[in-house]
């Protein structure tokens, strides 16, 4: 289990992270999210000891982070962080044995692993030779070739097809069960509300919104009402209190409303014309991650 | 920590060896050092010889100084090119006409025309096809002035015996009393030549390694590859896997090209002499050298020298990576290296001019400063100008600073290497340098 606990730390006057905290149980992915600036990487390298907080402390399984507990973390940074100038056998090999393996422990996994990822033909080839989405490919290997106790992963499907990325998901979810803590960070909100139960949003250091995902819709209040009929009464549905707007989303009519307590008004309304779909869903994480993170700037 | 810090070294070193430049570089350097040490012979195969003899052709016109001016000749030319070396110069009496001379005369000839004077008691011409070398040239030009200065005192009666004293070349017993360990000029000379020489692959390789070791951290920074390498070591075992393995690099690259030089060597002597003895211009260096005390001195100085060579390197390349660390891509290196760079350079020029300072307390006290010890202290020593313990000193002093750098450098380091901005760039490094919780 990962614990992190008021973590703070500042570059002079400027706050990167400010009194940061929360826990990742063995298991469970949780959500790291903020836009760009927020301090996402400055968490990622306190978690990964690479720069000390000047608040708080980061215990993973009750140890404070040192050299020998970043052997259990993996870490898919952002940016390929890949030495492009050697083959895949050599990168893997390089980063398994930092992350203390023994050589012929890699070698022993590394067929296993570029099997499962549909590499294997490419084990001898330099890495700047690879496409960007067999480099991403390597790069998550490259992460979780320790069976890592913690993997941080940061934006991690950048430059995979769909097919890459369904192959990646199943990879995730077999170290979720495996009892691998994971952190999850993308802009990419689906993905985040696909892997995610709980999560933080950072907004300038400050964590705005954080706890389980569920929750967070919930204490949102805004519920979005999907319509599909013909000749609905956009009008006098615009008029109800309590309606916030009403839009066309892929053909459909979206009513966007307080909270549900409105919904039953709604559906007085449309309840007469020939309506093939009426149904209350709940907001997406983008929309609250951009009304809570706009919200602030504005 | 060690296992990994050794794998880190192991595979920094293996990157450089197993490159294919690393191949092709030193087959371009083995050859071009063995061909520069068969140059005579490569020469001769392609139709050319430094070693030809030149045909001197007198042509006396009365003056029967011929006799003199060949003894002249002789004397000059072994005095020059030492006793031991063969004379180059063969010199013979033309009974033909000048005319008949010149229209006969080849590249490796010289015709010497011997007029009488009434006032210089001797003129002569010198006729050739081509320009003479310049060791020619003054051999022929003070013999004869000295065959001149014998007719003139023969002329005026003066006794043969004394005419033998005064041509005999004063005798000179050097004899320097402020200081012990000097040595005579000559070693002035034999370091302005052999110096430079001895020096100059220490000089090209605090370069490479400069270049070598700022590029390996450049790349990983610039991969980003940086951030998971330093996740699992600490900032001064990367640091220091980089040194050694660099350090390593060069060292192994030096001992290549001693062994290239040294085949060089064997084949050279092999096709000269066809037997064990050195090629004459070396031997002849190094007779000067074994006359003069450079020998027995080597004796000191070579381990004390390696020593302070390898300290360099240490310093450079801890300074090369700290720098390294504040640059964001490959340029801004190159550009902050620079001043590095022109240290060295001044340490390579400073120790060729060492004899220029002879006696000066500035270039005693730079002898002792790091980055420039390893060039001036050895060249010093050699000279007489300082002592072993001046060289001690210097390691002393080096072993202190190397201390220092790595102490203060690595809180540099740390925060260098996972900076990506140029933003006050230079204030962020000061306040690292001075912070010790970094």
């Amino acid at each position: 289990m990962l614990e992190v606990k008021h973590i703070a730390k500042y570059y002079g006057n400027n706050k990167a992270v400010s009194d940061l905290s929360f826990t990742v149980k063995d298991g469970e992915i949780f959500g790291l999210l903020g836009e760009n600036g927020a301090g996402k990487t400055t968490t990622f390298r306190i978690i990964m000891g690479l720069i000390d907080a000047n608040e708080g402390q980061v215990l993973l399984d009750g140890r404070e982070i040192n050299y020998n507990t970043t052997d259990r973390i993996g870490f898919v940074t952002e940016e390929r962080s890949l030495l492009t100038k050697l083959t895949v056998l050599e990168q893997l090999k390089f980063y398994g044995v930092l992350k203390g393996l023994d050589e012929r422990t890699i070698e022993r996994d590394i067929d296993n692993w570029l099997e499962k990822f549909e590499i294997s033909s490419y084990k001898n080839r330099k890495i700047k030779e690879l496409s960007k989405g067999n480099q991403q490919k390597i790069q998550f290997i490259s992460a979780i070739i320790n069976h890592p106790k913690l993997l941080i992963l940061d934006e991690p499907f950048t430059g995979l097809d769909p097919i890459n990325v369904k192959l990646m998901k199943e990879a995730i979810y077999t170290l979720q069960k495996e009892g691998c803590s994971i952190i999850f960070s993308s802009h990419q909100m689906e993905y985040i509300e696909d892997f995610c139960e709980k999560l933080v949003i950072l907004v300038k250091g400050h964590p705005v919104v954080s706890g389980m995902l569920k929750d967070i819709k919930e204490e949102y209040g805004i519920k979005n009402i999907m319509l599909r009929g013909e000749e609905l009464p956009l009008e006098k549905i615009k008029k109800v209190k309590g309606v916030i707007s009403v839009s066309k989303v892929r053909g459909e009519i979206e009513v966007k409303i307080e909270d549900k307590s409105v919904a039953p008004k709604i559906f007085s309304l449309v309840k007469n014309f020939n309506i093939t779909k009426y149904d209350l869903v709940e907001p997406s994480l983008n929309e609250i991650f951009i009304e809570k993170v706009g919200g602030i700037h504005e | 920590m060690s296992k990994k810090f050794w794998y880190l070294t192991k595979v920094s070193l293996k990157k450089k060896i197993n490159s294919k430049w690393f191949v092709i570089t030193n087959i371009i350097l083995a050859l071009a050092i063995i061909l520069l040490l068969n140059m005579n012979s490569l020469i001769n195969f392609f139709g050319g010889d430094f070693d030809n003899k030149i045909q001197i052709t007198v042509i006396d016109n009365n003056t029967n100084s011929y006799n003199l001016l060949k003894e002249n000749i002789k004397s000059f030319s072994s005095s020059l090119k030492g006793e031991n070396e063969e004379l180059k110069l063969t010199v013979n009496l033309s009974d033909k006409s000048l005319h008949e001379e010149e229209s006969n005369l080849d590249n490796d000839e010289i015709i010497i025309v011997l007029n009488n004077s009434n006032k210089e008691y001797l003129t002569a011409k010198i006729i050739s096809e081509e320009k003479i070398d310049s060791v020619t040239y003054q051999v022929l030009s003070q013999s004869l002035n000295s065959t001149k200065s014998a007719i003139g005192m023969t002329l005026n009666n003066i006794d043969p015996s004394i005419l033998t004293e005064i041509s005999t070349p004063v005798s000179i017993d050097r004899v320097v009393l402020s200081d012990e360990n000097s040595v005579d000029e000559n070693m002035e000379i034999i370091m302005g030549s052999v110096f430079p020489t001895v020096i100059l692959p220490f000089f090209m390789l605090t370069i490479f390694l400069i270049q070598m070791i700022g590029g390996e951290i450049c790349e990983e920074k610039t991969t980003r590859s940086m951030e998971i390498i330093i996740s699992n070591v600490s900032p001064k075992t990367h640091l220091l896997s980089k040194i050694l393995a660099s350090n390593v690099f060069v060292i192994l690259q030096g001992l290549l090209l001693i062994i290239y030089a040294i085949i060089g060597l064997l084949i050279s002597t092999d096709m000269l002499s066809g037997g064990l003895s050195m090629p004459s211009d070396i031997t002849s260096i190094f007779d000067s050298l074994v006359s003069t005390g450079f020998v027995d001195k080597l004796i000191y100085v070579i381990p004390l020298t390696l020593i302070l060579i390898v300290l360099s390197f240490i310093a450079y390349s801890v300074v090369a990576g700290i720098l390294a660390s504040m640059t964001v891509n490959m340029e801004d290196f190159s550009q902050l290296q620079t001043p590095l760079v022109f240290i060295s350079l001044a340490g390579y020029y400073l120790a060729i001019m060492a004899g220029m300072f002879n006696g000066s307390i500035l270039i005693r006290i730079l002898s002792y400063v790091p980055f420039l010890s390893s060039f001036v202290s050895p060249s010093l020593y050699m000279m007489g100008q300082i002592g072993i313990i001046d060289i001690i000193i210097s390691i002393i002093v080096l072993i202190i600073f190397i201390y220092l750098l790595l102490h203060f450098g690595i809180r540099v380091y740390k925060v260098g290497i996972l900076n990506y901005s140029n933003e006050k760039v230079w204030s962020k490094f000061f306040k690292a340098f001075k912070n010790k919780d970094v």
